[in-house]
């Protein structure tokens, strides 16, 4: 239902840290119609070229300001995704993707107030590496 | 005064998510363009910081009622019973949470709060004395699927009565009263998802017999044996099999018992034709039988369409709700006058 929230058109890059390439990150809006406490995103995952990431190298921020990981967002209940607001998911990884072009599936679930089944999005990507 | 137009800014959600509208846009278009009486809002969409924005963000929201002078028509509040995964929030947590967003609908100038469908019905009684404090009133909405005759549902209107408080009532949403399934969920499930044609016919058919599939199944313990006969592929059809349960076809009547409890109305807008109606539902039955109850609260358009636009169409928030608003607009004045 939330498929088209999902993955920012164009926002995939690598991201350079003192001077290294330590991964690669892009932006998402929230898979639901209003902001949560982080600690309702049920999951985030990333598939690059048909391999998953593990969990464990996954960071994300609503804001940019305070990043966590996906089992430390399970008790962030102060911080909110703003609806609206361009969430970023980072994998963690020496080198970032590669140069040329990659197909990125980025998932997002989130536990809503009334909805039994967690609501989920998914949307793969081609992302072209310069 | 009588009944009164207003828009759920829900209706304009993707405008604001994709950074295309403000908030102050979407006001000027609402109360200027459009000439809607009120607005009705989600201030987990489009306010930060919710239940306790800062001092900056009422700030802004006092400045923009200023600028517009909106009638205040509802303020759509949520409980996040599974705020954490690894349990239910306790009644006291869920009681707080309810007062907080009591005073925070009373700073923001709402004396109607909707507590979405689902809210469990003891939240009532240890509130009801901050909503007195605040003069606000709490409804549960009443909305297709989740609606008349459901246990949850019903626990809650159980307790309204045995409360019988003028701060307590419902907000009926018009999804309830479908007489054809919505067309745009027929055609975007064909197209994206290829449900099978004959099993959209099936459940035309049966709206078109005055009846609903949500109620054949709730009177069969879930299912609807002549429904399973279309399934001929789960991951075909599955997702249509189960969300047009979310469509009901109930009289109008259904609401006797309670209509003088009928805080607010959400008039839902599935897709506006081009003979200027409703592609499900019949707005001069609800608008005939509000006025006949002596309705003089607002009715809310709430465009749900945008949810079955095509990937990479656009989707025609401003222009449905433009029509929607002319529709219910003149249907008020008609009746009103």
């Amino acid at each position: 239902m939330f498929d088209n929230n999902v993955f920012i058109e164009g926002s995939c890059r690598n991201v350079e840290e003192d001077g290294r390439i330590i991964g690669y990150e892009m932006e998402t809006y929230i898979t639901y119609y209003r902001g949560i406490p982080l600690s309702m995103i049920n999951y985030i995952a990333v598939e690059a070229d048909g391999e998953k990431v593990p969990a464990e190298d996954i960071r994300f921020t609503p804001d940019r300001i305070d990043w966590f990981t996906i089992k430390e967002m399970e008790t962030v209940s102060e911080i909110k995704w703003e609806y609206g607001a361009k969430g970023v998911v980072r994998v963690l990884k020496e080198g970032g993707l590669s140069e040329g072009e990659h197909q990125v599936k980025l998932t997002v679930c989130t536990r809503t107030a009334y909805i039994p089944v967690p609501l989920e999005g998914n949307m793969t990507r081609t992302v072209v590496i310069d | 005064m009588g009944i009164k137009s207003s828009v759920s800014l829900y209706s304009l959600q993707y405008q604001y998510l994709r950074g295309q509208m403000t908030l102050d846009d979407i006001l000027k278009y609402v109360m200027v363009d459009l000439g809607a009486d009120g607005i009705e809002i989600l201030p987990d969409q489009m306010l930060h910081g919710t239940p306790a924005p800062s001092d900056e963000t009422y700030a802004q929201w006092d400045a923009l009622m200023e600028k517009y002078h909106p009638g205040l028509a509802c303020d759509d509040i949520f409980l996040n019973t599974n705020l954490f995964k690894n349990r239910e929030l306790t009644k006291r947590e869920c009681v707080e949470l309810i007062k907080k967003e009591i005073i925070m609908a009373n700073r923001l100038g709402f004396k109607d709060i909707r507590l979405v469908s689902m809210v469990p019905a003891w939240i009532l009684e240890p509130v009801l004395d901050t909503a007195a404090k605040y003069d606000v009133c709490l409804s549960i909405e009443i909305h297709g699927g989740l609606g008349f005759g459901v246990p949850k549902t019903e626990e809650y209107l159980a307790e309204m009565m045995r409360l019988d408080s003028p701060y307590i009532g419902i907000v009926p949403d018009t999804s309830c009263f479908c007489r054809r399934p919505p067309r745009v969920v027929d055609e975007y499930s064909m197209k994206v998802f290829g449900t099978n044609p004959d099993l959209v016919k099936y459940v035309n058919d049966v709206f078109a017999s005055g009846r609903d599939t949500f109620h054949i199944k709730l009177a069969n313990g879930g299912r609807d044996p002549e429904m399973e006969k279309y399934i001929k592929d789960p991951a075909k059809d599955m997702f249509y099999a189960s969300n047009c349960d979310g469509y009901e076809n109930c009289p109008l009547s259904v609401m006797d018992p309670y209509a003088d409890k009928i805080r607010h109305f959400h008039f839902k807008c599935y897709e506006m034709t081009d003979e200027g109606v409703e592609y499900s539902m019949d707005y001069a039955e609800v608008i005939r039988y509000l006025h006949d109850h002596n309705y003089n609260g607002y009715v809310s358009t709430e465009y749900e369409g945008n949810r079955w636009v095509l990937p990479d169409h656009p989707i025609p928030e401003l222009e449905q709700v433009a029509a929607h608003q002319k529709y219910v607009q003149k249907l008020i004045r008609d009746i009103e006058k």
